[in-house]
């Protein structure tokens, strides 16, 4: 069955047209995928996550689709790359500078510069789905930025599905930033129908060189019938930075990887998330950071809400290898169950080799506290309305956090909705 | 030429050795003979051979598991020889003067006393009937209370529809993979039998079961807590022992039934193997027990012992308001292995957990903590809280912590808390300055950190357990 699947996954990317130069890097991609095993309830990676939306449905390649309603994408000024069903939409993107560049338009320099960090961020033999997609690259997108060199506005990689039927689409992404240079980087998922049944296959690489910074946020709002595997994957060179944020609703299937390594010393991690599945959906974010050097510190926060019959995976991963003296490492993962069908699979894992450091995790699952609720409601605020004003303010920390105006001021009501339909609910999260 | 001979002479010791024993050990190797031997041996009624018979079957189609963070040379199962009798009167050293000095020296440092170094280390001397007449006494109060405290063997036969009605019912045979070799070729081990509302009015343990010190390498015990009743059982000994069998695989069942509570202490101090990681135990051991309505299982366990050791005591809280608890202290030195922690399943409503682990490597040691922590979907209210810490002494060790939680019920609370750090330069920098060595500001700084378990200890066991962590700690610092 998994082996008929893994052949008939490789084929839907046969018959597309590609860059010649891709050619190896498809090669090598699909060779991998081919040999691992695939993932069963008893592989560790996979124990709370099934893989049967994937291996059920018959998968066709996307189609482009004309697009014309963009009123889901965040107002900002930015330079905008959109793609519609994993085809690039050129009305509906902007002007780029010579940094932001598809595969498809690079020169042979900036071709041969992807050719060199292409996989080199992410494990293939550890992320499957980052060796489907290098199977199946046709079209991707490359940010580099030379020494010193920041951009005027950030970057916004918008991806829509638009469409009904169980197509696979594929984004890739290589972020390099050479020594001290600066870029925020906003990736969008979305898709415009409510039973959109895509499969969006997204990897990114970031490469960040000494004394670079990243800010780097990844919004996944997909339909609740489609399917997500994607992963972010970042290299961190001495005193580099990385600030990430990840928000995600749940779907059939959605899992996100972040695996992150510290290769240079006195760099440092920054990484949010909020994950709030409801109904049916399903959502698994897996977390790898990797501290090989000493001197790096890692700020790892990470908060859900499990609504309705939901399901949620939370797999964090701090790893110290040997040497990797005087790192400081935190990571929290808090969970709010807010029904009785709702569910949490939690594992925060530390893993140590060296001695002299300070690491810590904090785990939590509870409800809506009950006294908290009790103070509202003696304030004359209906229930309903305290428990969408608890579950916001349980996530609002993180959203606050969001250095990106813009995206915080977006995200607040969409947030909120979540929580509670009916505008009443809403009206002390969301100011006018 | 020379080498030949001595090839030769070697050769021929070695069949001898072999002849010489042959009636009492069976051959190496594991097949429904082996099992059908070790039943018969012990007399075994056919239900307690169709079990194991059971267990062997299942044994065959299972497969070694390889999740723990544990490495070791694979083994090979044919290669262990199942049944041995206990070594006759006639092997065992004569006196102390006999016994390997380490060991004796190890003793002198724990403070134990001279007769019950000499039963420890298998001195076939006259402490050994002092011991016996102690035990009688111990056999006759247990007796007047209507507490049933013997070998399982014995239990088979004196107590069939008991052992019949629990065994199986906590660890199933087919649990697992070692916990299914257990249940085909068990040895020996407890059963205890606490009647209902019975405070039981001593603490039972191991160490007085002497006639069966030879329980070999696959213990299996059966403690049943009827309603309302209490008991406290220990398990081993701070002294170290030593066993020439490597390979370790118990089974502890616990049951406490409606409002009984049973609390289980083990300090477990098996040869580690030496400070190349050459030798040592492997012990791979299924604990588990079930909570019925407000019943309460507290497991505290010290270990020290063991050059691999695998091993997870855990409570199924079946009955509402029902109390699980898990106090540990792991240490790892040189090249000692440590996979251990808990698994807390709540089934009933307004279950409570409390789980505290702490975990110390020094030298090359690596030390995980593996716990679970399960919220079903009816456990309305239940409540755990986790914490687990780990120390590091030395750059070449590790800690490691993978929490499982999982949890389907809102009104569930689980919490979830650990830290790791080294011993810190400032404590050690006050100790030092007050005129201790390094070596004793370490194991000071190391009995503060385990405190909060040592607290849960018996009395005696807590000092000792103190002094043992010393011990094994030796040659860690500096």
């Amino acid at each position: 069955m998994s082996g008929e699947f893994q052949q008939a996954a490789l084929t839907l990317a046969g018959a597309q047209h590609f860059p010649a130069w891709l050619t190896d890097a498809r090669a090598q991609g699909a060779a991998v995928w081919q040999g691992l095993a695939w993932p069963t309830r008893k592989t560790e990676a996979w124990r709370y996550t099934s893989l049967l939306p994937l291996e059920n449905a018959q998968w066709q390649p996307a189609q482009a689709r004309q697009l014309t309603d963009l009123s889901e994408l965040v107002e900002l000024d930015a330079y905008r790359l959109v793609f519609v069903n994993g085809h690039f939409a050129a009305h509906l993107s902007t002007e780029c500078p010579a940094a932001l560049v598809r595969f498809s338009e690079a020169d042979s320099a900036q071709q041969a510069l992807i050719r060199e960090h292409l996989n080199q961020v992410a494990d293939q033999q550890q992320h499957l789905f980052a060796a489907l997609n290098s199977s199946w690259l046709q079209e991707g997108v490359l940010l580099h930025l030379g020494a010193n060199q920041r951009l005027d506005k950030p970057v916004y990689l918008v991806q829509v599905s638009d469409q009904a039927d169980a197509q696979a689409m594929n984004a890739r992404v290589l972020v390099v930033l050479e020594s001290g240079a600066e870029a925020e980087l906003l990736e969008h998922f979305y898709s415009t129908e409510a039973d959109d049944k895509g499969w969006m296959n997204a990897t990114t690489e970031c490469v960040v060189g000494a004394n670079a910074s990243l800010r780097h946020y990844r919004i996944n709002l997909e339909s609740e019938q489609s399917l997500h595997t994607g992963g972010v994957h970042v290299r961190l060179a001495q005193d580099a930075r990385f600030n990430g944020f990840t928000l995600a609703n749940g779907s059939r299937l959605k899992r996100l990887d972040y695996h992150i390594k510290h290769l240079g010393s006195g760099s440092d991690l920054q990484l949010n998330g909020i994950y709030l599945p409801r109904n049916q959906q399903r959502v698994d974010y897996h977390t790898q950071v990797e501290h090989c050097v000493p001197h790096c510190t890692t700020t790892e926060v990470f908060r859900g809400v499990i609504a309705d019959s939901a399901r949620a995976v939370f797999n964090g991963r701090i790893h110290i290898h040997p040497d990797a003296q005087k790192t400081l490492a935190e990571m929290s993962n808090r969970n709010l169950l807010t029904s009785d069908q709702a569910q949490v699979n939690t594992k925060p894992e530390l893993e140590i080799y060296a001695d002299d450091v300070r690491c810590a995790h904090g785990a939590t699952v509870s409800q809506l506290n009950d006294e908290a609720l009790f103070y509202l409601t003696s304030r004359g605020i209906s229930e309903a309305e305290a428990r969408v004003m608890l579950s916001f303010g349980f996530v609002n920390e993180l959203v606050e956090g969001v250095a990106l105006e813009p995206l915080q001021q977006w995200l607040r009501p969409r947030i909120a909705q979540m929580f509670g339909q009916n505008d009443q609910l809403t009206r002390h999260i969301i100011h006018d | 030429m020379s080498e030949q001979v001595e090839q030769l002479i070697k050769k021929e010791y070695a069949a001898g050795f072999h002849t010489d024993i042959e009636s009492e050990t069976l051959p190496p190797g594991l097949n429904e003979d082996v099992v059908r031997f070790i039943s018969a041996k012990k007399n075994e009624p056919e239900w307690m051979l169709e079990w194991r018979l059971k267990a062997y079957r299942a044994w065959l189609t299972m497969k070694e598991p390889d999740w723990a963070h544990v490495h070791y040379p694979e083994i090979d199962f044919q290669a262990v020889s199942y049944y041995s009798a206990p070594k006759s009167l006639a092997d065992r050293p004569k006196s102390l003067d006999e016994v390997d000095p380490d060991l004796i020296e190890t003793y002198n440092k724990l403070g134990i006393p001279l007769h019950e170094q000499e039963m420890l280390a298998g001195v076939a001397v006259d402490a050994v009937f002092d011991s016996v007449s102690v035990v009688t006494t111990f056999r006759g109060k247990l007796e007047e209370a209507g507490v049933i405290f013997c070998p399982i063997s014995e239990a088979v036969h004196k107590y069939p529809e008991l052992v019949k009605k629990y065994i199986g019912t906590v660890v199933p045979q087919r649990d697992n993979y070692y916990a299914a070799l257990n249940s085909a070729v068990f040895s020996d081990g407890s059963f205890v039998y606490i009647p209902k509302g019975v405070r039981c009015p001593m603490e039972l343990s191991t160490y007085f079961r002497i006639n069966q010190m030879n329980t070999g390498q696959f213990e299996r015990t059966l403690i049943i807590a009827d309603e309302g009743s209490h008991v406290s059982y220990l398990e081993g000994c701070t002294a170290p022992q030593r066993d020439e069998n490597q390979l370790h695989a118990a089974v502890v069942e616990l049951i406490a039934l409606d409002n009984a509570e049973i609390k289980y202490s083990t300090v477990q101090n098996w040869y580690p193997g030496d400070e190349n990681g050459k030798g040592g135990i492997y012990n791979f051991v299924t604990k588990r027990g079930i909570c019925h309505t407000r019943a309460k299982i507290s497991w505290t366990q010290v270990e020290t012992g063991s050059a691999v050791t695998w091993k997870y005591p855990s409570c199924i809280l079946k009955g509402d308001h029902s109390i699980g608890e898990f106090y540990s202290v792991a240490l790892t030195n040189n090249c000692q292995q440590a996979d251990t922690g808990t698994k807390m399943i709540h089934l009933g409503k307004h279950t409570k957990s409390t789980i505290i682990s702490k975990g110390i490597s020094a030298g090359r040691s690596q030390n995980a903590y593996r716990g679970l922590v399960r919220m079903g979907p009816s456990a309305a209210g239940a409540r755990n809280y986790t914490q687990c810490d780990s120390l590091l002494i030395g750059d070449r060790c590790g800690a490691h912590t993978f929490p499982y939680i999982e949890s389907a019920h809102p009104s569930a609370i689980v919490e979830h808390e650990a830290t790791t750090s080294k011993v810190s330069d400032d404590q050690m920098f006050l100790c030092q300055q007050r005129g201790l060595d390094a070596e004793k500001a370490v194991s000071m700084i190391v009995n503060g950190f385990c405190r909060e378990v040592f607290k849960q200890l018996p009395m005696e066991f807590a000092v000792e357990a103190g002094k043992l962590l010393e011990v094994s700690l030796e040659g860690s610092v500096g």
